[in-house]
């Protein structure tokens, strides 16, 4: 027995597939998978809006919570208020099948938020910017024209969706995502959602007061600040200009022949 | 395992029976490394409940098992070899969800 | 996202300071990581090659018992071993493959990098040693530590060659 000394060739063991063009093919291919799968959930997310009714919703969501909410305290006089006041205005939509409750969030950034199981939640942000009860009862109104279209279960599917796709492409365990309030606001709601909460919103403050006097007037004195910096990043978002909204809301009123002047109840805090 | 790889003949002995090694070249290794999906871990979870052979990750391992194997004799060859003898598998756990298949073995020739 | 309007667009832009740095620090270091681990990569492969032409001719064969044409005097068991680690970019690669499963094909230079140096560091031991030939040679891989704290990721696999040295009367020509 011989012993000839020979090399195999090389690369063999190795596949002749450049790393940038493996990673190529991966980042195009799962993406594609991702927009498939996206688009599939959004479809069931539309089929089971129609056949869980929103007394189901009400029920299984009745004392749910985001993670990542900081409440005041239960005590808060402004918490109160605005629950009562939110009673108030939900009277109007007699067939809701939801029990509102309403949680003040505490950041200093204006926002309201639709969540399922009846849930409102407003930052402390915003109540510092409203000036009076009308104001606030039309985005109060405006967050219940949310509840009505059902759009927050819309949001709550795509926000979990997004979700999903951001744990896989950073590798993090996706068995770990918690709902949170945070992701679902990110997703925003489109211009015509928007638009049928703030009709149905109008609608609600008309049938409180009699009148929707000021109740764009939180809009008017953004649009008016518009020359602050905040509002060019504004312009980016999906959600229509102060201006816009307040040119509608005006237009409503006209074609419904609601009355714009009447008396402005103030907060009672 | 299918030997019929263009004349070249494997064992896991030292020698191939019938003839005698003349000539040896040295060491030869085939490898490859697989990931097992999605797919077939959630029907491989489901499996698991009522145990059983589960189809999807045999066939991923030989699947790959070959693939090594082909490796190697592709080693063989390229040393001109006809056999190789000693052949050796080892599987191991590179990362989670993936494992290295290996074949190795002494390139040699017979007649 | 009923109301975005004035601070809601701070927030906004709070939010796109913090996406750059969750995801684009790492972007960045994938970059750099590939760039370096290219070149550390193909650099060891160069080496292991220049280092292979200068063993040619010593023999290393896999069988379990010595041939009866070798005559030896004495005998040691000999090893080699490496624990190498992929680059980031790689790992990130891998970690896609293993959503949707097949061929991990950036691994593969690492392992064949590792098991040929190996080999490698153990012929040379043998012949540091004044051996002429190994025999019963077995390769061995073990995944040595994880790169994350949650048991993912890969940061070190460890190859072993070892086998059986021998020294022998006459040498092989």
């Amino acid at each position: 027995m011989k012993f000839i000394p020979k090399k195999p060739r090389d690369g063999i063991n190795v596949s002749d597939v450049h790393p940038l063009m493996e990673a190529g093919t991966l980042i195009v291919g799962l993406t594609a998978i991702f927009i498939v799968i996206a688009l599939a959930l959004v479809f069931i997310i539309e089929v089971a809006l129609y056949f869980v009714p929103a007394e189901t919703e009400a029920r299984l969501f009745s004392d749910w919570m985001p993670d990542d909410l900081v409440t005041v305290s239960p005590a808060d006089e402004r918490l109160l208020q605005t629950q009562l006041l939110v009673d108030r205005l939900a009277s109007h939509w007699a067939e809701s099948p939801y029990e509102f409750r309403v949680e003040i969030d505490d950041s200093e950034l204006s926002n309201a938020m639709a969540l399922p199981g009846g849930l409102i939640i407003v930052t402390q942000g915003l109540l510092d910017q409203v000036e009076s009860e009308n104001e606030l009862a039309f985005v109060l109104g405006h967050e219940l024209g949310h509840f009505r279209n059902r759009d927050h279960l819309r949001a709550l599917g795509r926000g979990i969706v997004l979700s999903l796709f951001f744990a896989v492409v950073t590798g993090n365990d996706v068995a770990g995502i918690g709902i949170k309030a945070t992701d679902i606001t990110l997703r925003g709601f489109s211009r015509e959602q928007e638009s049928r909460a703030d009709e149905f919103g109008l609608a609600i403050v008309h049938s409180q007061y009699g009148h929707v006097n000021e109740a764009a007037r939180l809009f008017e004195r953004w649009d008016e600040d518009s020359a602050n910096v905040r509002e060019i990043l504004t312009y980016l978002s999906t959600h229509p200009q102060p201006g816009d909204r307040v040119d509608r809301l005006r237009r409503i009123a006209d074609r419904d022949g609601w009355n714009t002047d009447g008396e402005i109840t103030a907060l009672n805090w | 395992m299918d030997v019929t790889n263009n004349a070249i003949v494997i064992s896991n002995t030292e020698s191939i029976p019938g003839r005698n090694i003349v000539e040896f070249y040295g060491v030869v290794t085939g490898n490859t490394v697989r990931a097992k999906h999605v797919g077939r871990d959630i029907m491989a979870g489901l499996k698991n409940i009522v145990g059983g052979e589960l189809k999807g990750y045999t066939e991923l391992l030989q699947d790959s098992r070959k693939e090594a194997t082909d490796r190697m004799i592709e080693q063989a060859k390229s040393m001109g070899a006809n056999a190789v003898v000693n052949v050796r598998f080892a599987t191991s756990s590179i990362s989670q969800g993936a494992a290295e298949l290996f074949a190795y073995g002494t390139a040699v020739r017979v007649a | 996202m009923a109301l975005r309007f004035g601070s809601r667009d701070m927030e906004d832009s709070v939010q796109k300071v913090s996406m750059l740095f969750n995801y684009g620090l790492p972007l960045v270091i994938i970059l750099v990581a590939y760039f370096i681990g290219s070149y550390l990569e193909n650099r060891h492969f160069r080496n292991i090659r220049k280092r292979e032409d200068d063993l040619h001719g010593f023999p290393v064969v896999s069988f379990d018992t010595m041939p009866d044409d070798w005559n030896a005097t004495t005998s040691d068991m000999v090893t080699g071993s490496i624990v190498i680690s992929l680059d980031y970019f790689k790992r990130v690669i891998a970690g896609l493959r293993g959503l949707v499963g097949g061929r991990i094909k950036t691994y593969e230079p690492l392992l064949e990098r590792a098991r040929r140096e190996a080999l490698l560091r153990m012929t040379e031991s043998a012949r540091e040693q004044g051996f002429d030939a190994i025999f019963n040679v077995r390769l061995e891989t073990s995944r040595l530590a994880n790169a994350r704290r949650d048991g993912k990721g890969t940061a070190g696999v460890e190859m072993l060659a070892f086998g059986t040295a021998v020294k022998l009367k006459s040498r092989f020509g």
